[in-house]
C-alpha cells in the first residue's frame, strides 16, 4: 500500500519535476535556483530582479513550449487510455486510429483554403470522421476484434494522409511553408496563445473523461456486460469518444501530428499501478504530459536544430508497440 | 414474483421465431431452472429477460411492474445478471470486478461512494473470496471467477438475479460448489433466481421450479422430480435414458 501511494506520488509529480528541468536546459544557459527566481517573481512580484534576458527567454519562450507540451501530452495520453478502455484494447490511441490524421486534414483544408472557417472546429468534425470509419470498417457482424481495428486506422490514417499531400500540392507556395512546419509535428511555434486554446479546449475535452472515468472499468467488460450492469453502452460510448477526440483535436490543430504518446504513457502506468481506471486516468494524465514535455526537451537540446517532436516520440513508440506485441502475444490479436 | 409472459423473438433476417411464446413465473428466495438442448433457445430466452436483446412480443413484469420499457440503469436495479466467465482485457482485481455491480447507482459524472466500496466488500464477503480481494481476475480459476461474478451480482442488490449456464466451464467440484453458494444465496436473501443449465441432474438437485424448453416452446413446468422423466428427458435430447431414485433423489442416467 506505501509502495503504491510512493507510486501514485511520484508519477503525478514527474511532470512538474520535469519542467523544471526542461525550463534551464537549451542553448542559453540560466541556473536552476533563477529559473525559480524567475518563476516566483512573475507570480507574486516579490523581489525586483530588474528586466533581464533570462527573464524574457524563460518567460515567453521556454515557459510556454513546456506548459503547452505538457498540456497536449496530458489530452493524448488522456484520449490513449480512453480509446483502449471503450474499444478494450491495449493496443490502440489516437494516432493508430486515425484520429490525428482525420484532425491534421481538417487543419490544412482550414490553412490552405478556408481560412475563415475556426481550425479547431474542422480539425474536430474530421477527426470524428475518421473515428466512425475506422469502427464502422472494423465492425464486422457487430463484433470489432483488436486485430481489424487496428488494420481499419491504419487505413483511415493513410486515406487522411494522402488527403493531406494533395492539400499541400494544391495550395497557394505562401501558405504551403506553414501547412509543412506545422505538420511535422513541433511546440518551436509555442507562445501564450497556443497555452491558453489548449488550456480551454483541453478541459473541455478531458475534464469529462476524468469525472467519468470509472465507468471505463464497466465498459472495458464489453458491450453486453455493460449494459447489464446498468450503463447506457450507446450513449456512454459517444461521450467518452466525442471528448476525447475534441482533446486530440485540439492538440493537433495547435503542434501538428505527434503520435505513439497515447499509446505508451497509459501503458507504462498500467504496469506501475494496475488497470483501475480510477487511478489510471489520472495518472496517465501526469505521466503523458512529463512524457511529452521530455520528448519536447529532448527534440530542441540533442542537437542545435530543434528536431520536430512527433520524430522523437516514433522513435521511442515504435519499438515500445513492438515489445508490446510480443509480450502480450497470442490474445492481443484475438477478442 | 417474476412474471415472464408470452415473449417472441426473432433474429434478424431468420424466417422462423426462435421463442414461440415461452411464459413462466419464479418465486422470490427459490432456484427456476430453465433446462433445455443446447439450441433450444434458452439463451435466446435468458438475454430477453436480462434485457440484452430485444423480444417483439411479450411483457415482464417483477411485483406487478412492467420493466419492458425501463433504461438500463433502473433495470440494472431490478435485474443482475452473472454471465458465463470470460476473460477481460486489463487484468482488474477481484475486487475492481465486483465494484462494477455498482455502476447503476453511480452517477455518470462521478466515481463510487464509500458505500458502494461497503457493499462491494459485504459482497466478496458472502461469497468467501476474501482471500482473492486484490488478486487479478485474469489470474484465478473459473470456479473463482464464476464466484467473483456472482459477488458483482449481489453487489448490484437486485431482486432478482439471472445466471447463464453457471456452471459449464466448471470442474465436477466446481459445479457443485458455485451450485450450493446460489442456492445458499437465494435462500437468505430472498432472491428471484432464475438460471440456464443443460444438465438435468444439475437441475434436478439444485432447483425448486424446472422450465423444460425445446425449439422455442415450453414443454413442461413444475416441480423437479415431476417434470424431469425419462419420457421428457429422451424426447428432448433424443437419448435412451432410464431414472432411478437412490436415497430419495431422482437420477437420469443414459442406457448404452
Amino acid at each position: 500500500m506505501i509502495v503504491k501511494k510512493f507510486k501514485l506520488f511520484f508519477i503525478l509529480i514527474s511532470p512538474f519535476v520535469i519542467a523544471w528541468i526542461a525550463l534551464f536546459l537549451g542553448t542559453y544557459e540560466v541556473t536552476p535556483l533563477m529559473i525559480i527566481k524567475i518563476l516566483l517573481n512573475e507570480i507574486f512580484h516579490v523581489f525586483d530582479i530588474g528586466d533581464i534576458s533570462e527573464k524574457s527567454i524563460i518567460i515567453d519562450i521556454r515557459l510556454p513550449r513546456v506548459i503547452l507540451a505538457g498540456i497536449v501530452g496530458a489530452a493524448l495520453s488522456c484520449a490513449g487510455v480512453t480509446l483502449q478502455g471503450i474499444f478494450r484494447n491495449p493496443l490502440v490511441d489516437p494516432f493508430i486510429l486515425g484520429i490525428s490524421a482525420g484532425a491534421a486534414f481538417g487543419c490544412a483544408v482550414t490553412l490552405g483554403f478556408l481560412t475563415f472557417l475556426p481550425i479547431q472546429l474542422m480539425a474536430f468534425v474530421f477527426a470524428i470522421l475518421s473515428v466512425m470509419i475506422a469502427y464502422g470498417v472494423a465492425k464486422t457482424q457487430g463484433e470489432v476484434s483488436r486485430l481489424s481495428l487496428i488494420l481499419s486506422g491504419v487505413i483511415v490514417s493513410a486515406f487522411f494522409t494522402a488527403m493531406v499531400s494533395i492539400i499541400k500540392f494544391l495550395v497557394d507556395p505562401h501558405r504551403l511553408q506553414s501547412i509543412v512546419y506545422w505538420l511535422m509535428g513541433s511546440f518551436s511555434l509555442a507562445d501564450w496563445k497556443a497555452v491558453k486554446i489548449a488550456v480551454a479546449g483541453v478541459l473541455v475535452g478531458v475534464l469529462p473523461i476524468f469525472l467519468m472515468r470509472w465507468r471505463l472499468n464497466v465498459m472495458s467488460m464489453g458491450e453486453e456486460e455493460a449494459k447489464v450492469l446498468g450503463v447506457n453502452i450507446r450513449k456512454e460510448k459517444f461521450l467518452f469518444i466525442g471528448f476525447s477526440t475534441f482533446a486530440v483535436a485540439v492538440s493537433t490543430s495547435l503542434c501538428g501530428i505527434i503520435g505513439w504518446v497515447g499509446l505508451m504513457a497509459p501503458h507504462l502506468v498500467r504496469m506501475l499501478v494496475g488497470p483501475d481506471h480510477k487511478t489510471l486516468v489520472p495518472l496517465s494524465i501526469s505521466a503523458g504530459a512529463a512524457f511529452m514535455i521530455l520528448a519536447d526537451t529532448i527534440s530542441r537540446t540533442l542537437t542545435s536544430f530543434d528536431i520536430p517532436v512527433g520524430i522523437v516520440t516514433a522513435i521511442i513508440g515504435a519499438p515500445f508497440f513492438i515489445y508490446l506485441m510480443k509480450r502480450s502475444g497470442k490474445e492481443a490479436w484475438s477478442k | 414474483m417474476l412474471t415472464v409472459r408470452n415473449i417472441y423473438f426473432k433474429h434478424k433476417g431468420k424466417a422462423e421465431d426462435t421463442l414461440k411464446g415461452i411464459g413462466f413465473n419464479a418465486k422470490r428466495g427459490s432456484i427456476t431452472t430453465i433446462l433445455g438442448p443446447n439450441g433450444s433457445g434458452k439463451t435466446t430466452l435468458f438475454k430477453c429477460i436480462s434485457g440484452v436483446w430485444k423480444y417483439y412480443k411479450g411483457e415482464i413484469y417483477f411485483d406487478e411492474k412492467a420493466i419492458d420499457k425501463l433504461s438500463f440503469r433502473k433495470r440494472a436495479r431490478i435485474f443482475s445478471v452473472v454471465p458465463q466467465e470470460h476473460e477481460p482485457p486489463f487484468p482488474y482485481s477481484v475486487f475492481d470486478v465486483v465494484l462494477m455491480g455498482r455502476a447503476s447507482y453511480v452517477r455518470i459524472f462521478s466515481t463510487p461512494t464509500e458505500r458502494d466500496y461497503e457493499i462491494a466488500q459485504e459482497a466478496i464477503k458472502t461469497l468467501g473470496i476474501e482471500h482473492l480481494k486484490e488478486t487479478p481476475y485474469t489470474k484465478i480459476s473459473g470456479g473463482e471467477r464464476q464466484l467473483t461474478l456472482i459477488a458483482r451480482a449481489l453487489a448490484q442488490d437486485a431482486p432478482v438475479m439471472l445466471l447463464d449456464e453457471p456452471t459449464t466451464h466448471l470442474d465436477f467440484r466446481n459445479q457443485i460448489k458455485v451450485l450450493k453458494k446460489i442456492k445458499e444465496i437465494a435462500k437468505e436473501k430472498a432472491l428471484v433466481v432464475v438460471m440456464t443449465l443443460h444438465d438435468p441432474n444439475l437441475a434436478g438437485l439444485f432447483s425448486d421450479k424446472i422450465v423444460v424448453i425445446n425449439s422455442g416452446r415450453k414443454i413442461a413446468e413444475g416441480l423437479p422430480d415431476e417434470t424431469i422423466t425419462e419420457d421428457l428427458i429422451r424426447r428432448i435430447y433424443d437419448t435412451e435414458v432410464k431414472r432411478i431414485n437412490i436415497n430419495g433423489q431422482n437420477i437420469i442416467y443414459p442406457v448404452l
